[in-house]
Protein backbone atom coordinates (compact mmCIF):
# COMPACT_ATOMS: atom_id res chain seq x y z
CA UNK A 1 0.00 0.00 0.00
CA UNK A 2 1.51 3.36 -1.03
CA UNK A 3 0.49 6.98 -1.14
CA UNK A 4 0.97 7.11 -4.91
CA UNK A 5 -2.44 7.35 -6.55
CA UNK A 6 -3.49 7.52 -10.20
CA UNK A 7 -5.07 10.62 -11.66
CA UNK A 8 -7.50 11.00 -14.55
CA UNK A 9 -8.72 14.40 -15.63
CA UNK A 10 -10.12 15.44 -19.00
CA UNK A 11 -7.88 13.89 -21.68
CA UNK A 12 -5.04 13.09 -19.28
CA UNK A 13 -4.26 9.95 -17.30
CA UNK A 14 -1.39 9.49 -14.87
CA UNK A 15 -0.45 6.10 -13.46
CA UNK A 16 2.19 5.66 -10.77
CA UNK A 17 3.85 2.27 -10.25
CA UNK A 18 6.29 1.57 -7.43
CA UNK A 19 9.12 -0.89 -8.03
CA UNK A 20 11.56 -1.11 -5.12
CA UNK A 21 13.09 2.31 -4.61
CA UNK A 22 12.03 3.52 -8.05
CA UNK A 23 8.70 5.13 -8.85
CA UNK A 24 7.57 5.02 -12.47
CA UNK A 25 4.91 7.61 -13.34
CA UNK A 26 3.30 7.21 -16.78
CA UNK A 27 1.39 10.03 -18.43
CA UNK A 28 -0.93 9.42 -21.38
CA UNK A 29 -3.35 11.46 -23.45
CA UNK A 30 -2.79 15.22 -23.59
CA UNK A 31 -2.30 18.15 -21.23
CA UNK A 32 -4.46 20.74 -22.96
CA UNK A 33 -6.64 22.09 -20.16
CA UNK A 34 -6.86 25.82 -19.58
CA UNK A 35 -5.42 25.62 -16.07
CA UNK A 36 -3.59 22.30 -15.72
CA UNK A 37 -1.82 23.67 -12.63
CA UNK A 38 -5.07 23.40 -10.70
CA UNK A 39 -4.76 19.62 -10.71
CA UNK A 40 -1.14 18.95 -11.63
CA UNK A 41 0.62 21.25 -9.15
CA UNK A 42 -0.94 19.58 -6.09
CA UNK A 43 -0.49 16.16 -7.69
CA UNK A 44 3.25 16.65 -8.37
CA UNK A 45 3.64 18.06 -4.85
CA UNK A 46 2.06 14.92 -3.46
CA UNK A 47 4.35 12.69 -5.54
CA UNK A 48 7.38 14.73 -4.49
CA UNK A 49 6.54 14.63 -0.78
CA UNK A 50 5.69 10.92 -0.82
CA UNK A 51 8.85 10.08 -2.78
CA UNK A 52 11.01 11.91 -0.25
CA UNK A 53 9.12 10.42 2.71
CA UNK A 54 9.69 6.95 1.24
CA UNK A 55 13.38 7.69 0.54
CA UNK A 56 13.03 6.78 -3.11
CA UNK A 57 16.17 6.92 -5.21
CA UNK A 58 14.58 7.54 -8.61
CA UNK A 59 11.31 8.89 -9.95
CA UNK A 60 10.82 8.21 -13.66
CA UNK A 61 8.30 10.45 -15.38
CA UNK A 62 7.37 8.73 -18.61
CA UNK A 63 5.71 11.09 -21.11
CA UNK A 64 6.07 8.88 -24.18
CA UNK A 65 2.31 8.34 -24.47
CA UNK A 66 1.54 12.00 -24.01
CA UNK A 67 0.69 13.40 -27.43
CA UNK A 68 0.73 17.06 -26.37
CA UNK A 69 1.46 19.33 -23.44
CA UNK A 70 0.65 23.02 -23.54
CA UNK A 71 2.93 25.64 -22.02
CA UNK A 72 0.82 25.80 -18.86
CA UNK A 73 1.41 22.07 -18.45
CA UNK A 74 5.12 22.60 -19.00
CA UNK A 75 5.06 25.13 -16.18
CA UNK A 76 3.77 22.46 -13.77
CA UNK A 77 6.87 20.38 -14.55
CA UNK A 78 9.06 23.47 -14.12
CA UNK A 79 7.57 23.91 -10.63
CA UNK A 80 8.22 20.25 -9.77
CA UNK A 81 11.81 20.45 -11.02
CA UNK A 82 12.32 23.64 -9.01
CA UNK A 83 11.21 21.76 -5.88
CA UNK A 84 13.62 18.91 -6.67
CA UNK A 85 16.43 21.41 -7.12
CA UNK A 86 15.70 23.06 -3.79
CA UNK A 87 15.84 19.73 -1.90
CA UNK A 88 19.13 18.84 -3.53
CA UNK A 89 19.74 15.50 -1.78
CA UNK A 90 16.47 13.78 -2.64
CA UNK A 91 15.58 11.44 -5.48
CA UNK A 92 16.78 11.74 -9.07
CA UNK A 93 14.05 12.71 -11.51
CA UNK A 94 14.33 10.98 -14.89
CA UNK A 95 12.23 12.43 -17.71
CA UNK A 96 11.62 9.67 -20.24
CA UNK A 97 10.55 10.81 -23.69
CA UNK A 98 10.14 9.56 -27.24
CA UNK A 99 12.55 11.21 -29.66
CA UNK A 100 10.04 10.63 -32.48
CA UNK A 101 7.50 12.99 -30.89
CA UNK A 102 8.37 16.58 -31.79
CA UNK A 103 7.13 18.38 -28.67
CA UNK A 104 8.81 15.82 -26.41
CA UNK A 105 12.13 16.03 -28.23
CA UNK A 106 12.16 19.83 -27.96
CA UNK A 107 10.63 20.39 -24.51
CA UNK A 108 12.00 17.63 -22.30
CA UNK A 109 15.78 18.08 -22.71
CA UNK A 110 15.29 21.81 -22.10
CA UNK A 111 13.44 21.09 -18.85
CA UNK A 112 16.28 18.88 -17.68
CA UNK A 113 18.69 21.80 -18.09
CA UNK A 114 16.89 23.62 -15.28
CA UNK A 115 18.46 21.30 -12.72
CA UNK A 116 21.18 19.15 -14.30
CA UNK A 117 22.31 17.76 -10.94
CA UNK A 118 18.96 16.18 -10.08
CA UNK A 119 17.04 15.89 -13.36
CA UNK A 120 18.06 13.95 -16.43
CA UNK A 121 16.26 13.39 -19.70
CA UNK A 122 16.24 9.90 -21.16
CA UNK A 123 15.59 9.61 -24.88
CA UNK A 124 13.82 6.43 -25.92
CA UNK A 125 13.03 5.41 -29.49
CA UNK A 126 9.31 4.67 -29.39
CA UNK B 1 8.26 20.44 -55.21
CA UNK B 2 5.81 20.28 -52.35
CA UNK B 3 6.04 23.99 -51.42
CA UNK B 4 5.15 24.85 -55.00
CA UNK B 5 2.02 22.75 -54.78
CA UNK B 6 1.09 24.45 -51.51
CA UNK B 7 1.95 27.95 -52.63
CA UNK B 8 -1.57 29.30 -53.03
CA UNK B 9 -3.08 27.45 -50.09
CA UNK B 10 -4.26 28.83 -46.82
CA UNK B 11 -6.43 27.84 -43.89
CA UNK B 12 -8.67 30.46 -42.38
CA UNK B 13 -10.98 30.05 -39.40
CA UNK B 14 -13.21 32.41 -37.49
CA UNK B 15 -14.89 31.23 -34.35
CA UNK B 16 -15.96 32.19 -30.86
CA UNK B 17 -12.75 31.64 -28.92
CA UNK B 18 -13.79 28.65 -26.89
CA UNK B 19 -11.10 26.65 -25.15
CA UNK B 20 -12.59 23.37 -26.27
CA UNK B 21 -11.97 24.21 -29.94
CA UNK B 22 -8.22 24.60 -29.52
CA UNK B 23 -7.22 20.92 -29.39
CA UNK B 24 -9.50 20.25 -32.35
CA UNK B 25 -7.81 23.03 -34.38
CA UNK B 26 -4.35 21.78 -33.36
CA UNK B 27 -5.08 18.29 -34.63
CA UNK B 28 -6.56 19.62 -37.87
CA UNK B 29 -3.57 21.91 -38.54
CA UNK B 30 -1.13 19.07 -37.84
CA UNK B 31 -2.97 16.77 -40.25
CA UNK B 32 -3.27 19.47 -42.91
CA UNK B 33 0.44 20.27 -42.92
CA UNK B 34 1.48 16.64 -42.51
CA UNK B 35 -0.19 15.99 -45.85
CA UNK B 36 0.90 19.25 -47.46
CA UNK B 37 4.53 19.34 -46.37
CA UNK B 38 5.27 15.63 -45.85
CA UNK B 39 7.30 16.84 -42.87
CA UNK B 40 5.95 15.57 -39.54
CA UNK B 41 8.24 17.72 -37.43
CA UNK B 42 7.36 20.97 -39.23
CA UNK B 43 3.66 20.08 -39.19
CA UNK B 44 3.75 19.50 -35.42
CA UNK B 45 5.70 22.73 -34.84
CA UNK B 46 3.17 24.70 -36.86
CA UNK B 47 0.24 23.11 -35.02
CA UNK B 48 1.88 23.74 -31.65
CA UNK B 49 2.34 27.42 -32.56
CA UNK B 50 -1.30 27.71 -33.65
CA UNK B 51 -2.38 26.09 -30.40
CA UNK B 52 -0.27 28.34 -28.15
CA UNK B 53 -1.35 31.50 -29.99
CA UNK B 54 -5.01 30.49 -29.78
CA UNK B 55 -4.65 29.78 -26.05
CA UNK B 56 -3.32 33.32 -25.58
CA UNK B 57 -6.17 34.73 -27.67
CA UNK B 58 -8.79 32.93 -25.60
CA UNK B 59 -7.17 34.05 -22.36
CA UNK B 60 -6.60 37.69 -23.26
CA UNK B 61 -9.10 38.61 -25.99
CA UNK B 62 -11.45 41.43 -25.03
CA UNK B 63 -14.25 40.32 -27.32
CA UNK B 64 -15.86 37.05 -28.24
CA UNK B 65 -14.20 36.63 -31.58
CA UNK B 66 -11.22 34.58 -32.65
CA UNK B 67 -9.47 34.47 -35.99
CA UNK B 68 -6.78 32.16 -37.28
CA UNK B 69 -5.17 32.27 -40.68
CA UNK B 70 -2.31 30.08 -41.80
CA UNK B 71 -0.93 30.96 -45.19
CA UNK B 72 1.93 29.84 -47.36
CA UNK B 73 3.98 32.65 -48.88
CA UNK B 74 5.22 31.37 -52.21
CA UNK B 75 7.88 34.01 -52.83
CA UNK B 76 9.45 33.69 -49.40
CA UNK B 77 8.91 29.96 -48.96
CA UNK B 78 7.32 30.55 -45.57
CA UNK B 79 4.31 29.52 -43.55
CA UNK B 80 2.68 32.33 -41.60
CA UNK B 81 0.50 31.38 -38.62
CA UNK B 82 -1.55 34.44 -37.67
CA UNK B 83 -3.96 34.77 -34.76
CA UNK B 84 -5.93 38.00 -34.50
CA UNK B 85 -8.12 39.30 -31.71
CA UNK B 86 -9.24 42.47 -29.97
CA UNK B 87 -7.38 43.23 -26.75
CA UNK B 88 -7.33 45.79 -23.95
CA UNK B 89 -4.51 48.39 -24.08
CA UNK B 90 -2.78 47.04 -20.96
CA UNK B 91 -2.69 43.54 -22.47
CA UNK B 92 -1.28 44.96 -25.70
CA UNK B 93 1.45 46.78 -23.76
CA UNK B 94 2.28 43.61 -21.84
CA UNK B 95 2.51 41.75 -25.12
CA UNK B 96 4.85 44.35 -26.64
CA UNK B 97 7.17 44.14 -23.63
CA UNK B 98 7.01 40.35 -23.63
CA UNK B 99 7.94 40.13 -27.28
CA UNK B 100 10.78 42.65 -26.94
CA UNK B 101 12.16 40.66 -24.00
CA UNK B 102 12.10 37.25 -25.63
CA UNK B 103 13.64 38.59 -28.82
CA UNK B 104 16.46 40.31 -26.97
CA UNK B 105 18.59 37.30 -26.10
CA UNK B 106 19.67 33.82 -27.03
CA UNK B 107 16.38 31.85 -27.24
CA UNK B 108 17.30 28.90 -25.02
CA UNK B 109 18.78 31.12 -22.31
CA UNK B 110 15.68 33.33 -22.40
CA UNK B 111 13.40 30.27 -22.26
CA UNK B 112 15.20 28.85 -19.21
CA UNK B 113 15.17 32.23 -17.48
CA UNK B 114 11.46 32.68 -18.13
CA UNK B 115 10.79 29.17 -16.81
CA UNK B 116 12.64 29.96 -13.60
CA UNK B 117 10.79 33.24 -13.19
CA UNK B 118 7.42 31.62 -13.92
CA UNK B 119 8.05 28.94 -11.29
CA UNK B 120 8.46 31.66 -8.66
CA UNK B 121 5.19 33.41 -9.41
CA UNK B 122 1.53 32.51 -9.38
CA UNK B 123 -0.72 32.81 -12.40
CA UNK B 124 -0.32 32.26 -16.13
CA UNK B 125 2.82 30.64 -17.52
CA UNK B 126 3.55 33.24 -20.25
CA UNK B 127 5.83 30.64 -21.81
CA UNK B 128 3.84 30.22 -25.02
CA UNK B 129 5.62 32.80 -27.20
CA UNK B 130 9.15 31.88 -26.19
CA UNK B 131 8.21 28.22 -26.68
CA UNK B 132 7.19 28.99 -30.27
CA UNK B 133 10.38 30.92 -30.85
CA UNK B 134 12.78 28.42 -29.30
CA UNK B 135 11.15 25.01 -29.67
CA UNK B 136 9.53 25.55 -33.06
CA UNK B 137 12.18 27.87 -34.48
CA UNK B 138 9.63 30.43 -35.69
CA UNK B 139 10.02 34.19 -36.06
CA UNK B 140 7.44 36.23 -34.19
CA UNK B 141 5.89 39.47 -35.33
CA UNK B 142 3.30 41.68 -33.64
CA UNK B 143 0.92 44.07 -35.39
CA UNK B 144 -1.50 46.34 -33.58
CA UNK B 145 -4.22 48.20 -35.40
CA UNK B 146 -7.03 50.05 -33.63
CA UNK B 147 -7.10 47.71 -30.62
CA UNK B 148 -6.78 44.63 -32.77
CA UNK B 149 -3.73 42.48 -32.17
CA UNK B 150 -2.24 40.15 -34.77
CA UNK B 151 0.54 37.82 -33.76
CA UNK B 152 2.41 36.03 -36.50
CA UNK B 153 4.59 32.95 -36.07
CA UNK B 154 6.56 32.60 -39.29
CA UNK B 155 8.17 29.34 -40.33
CA UNK B 156 10.79 28.99 -43.01
CA UNK B 157 10.19 25.98 -45.21
CA UNK B 158 12.99 23.93 -46.65
CA UNK B 159 14.22 25.30 -49.94
CA UNK B 160 13.44 23.39 -53.10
Amino acid sequence: MTGFVPLTVDTLSITPRLNGDTLHVSMSGAVEMRDPGDVLNPYWTLVDEEARRSNLKVVELDVRDLNFMNSSGILTLVRWITRCKSHGDGYRLVLQYDRNVTWQRSSIPTLAKLAPNVVVSAEIDG
Amino acid sequence: MITERLSSDYVEMRFGPRWTYISCVRRFVASFFMIGLSDKERAEQISMAASELLENAVKYASEEEGYLKISIAKADNEVDVCVKNKAEPHHINTLRRELALIQSGQPEAVYLKKMEEAAMTEGQSRLGLIRILFEAGARLRLEVNDGEVSIHAIFKLEAA
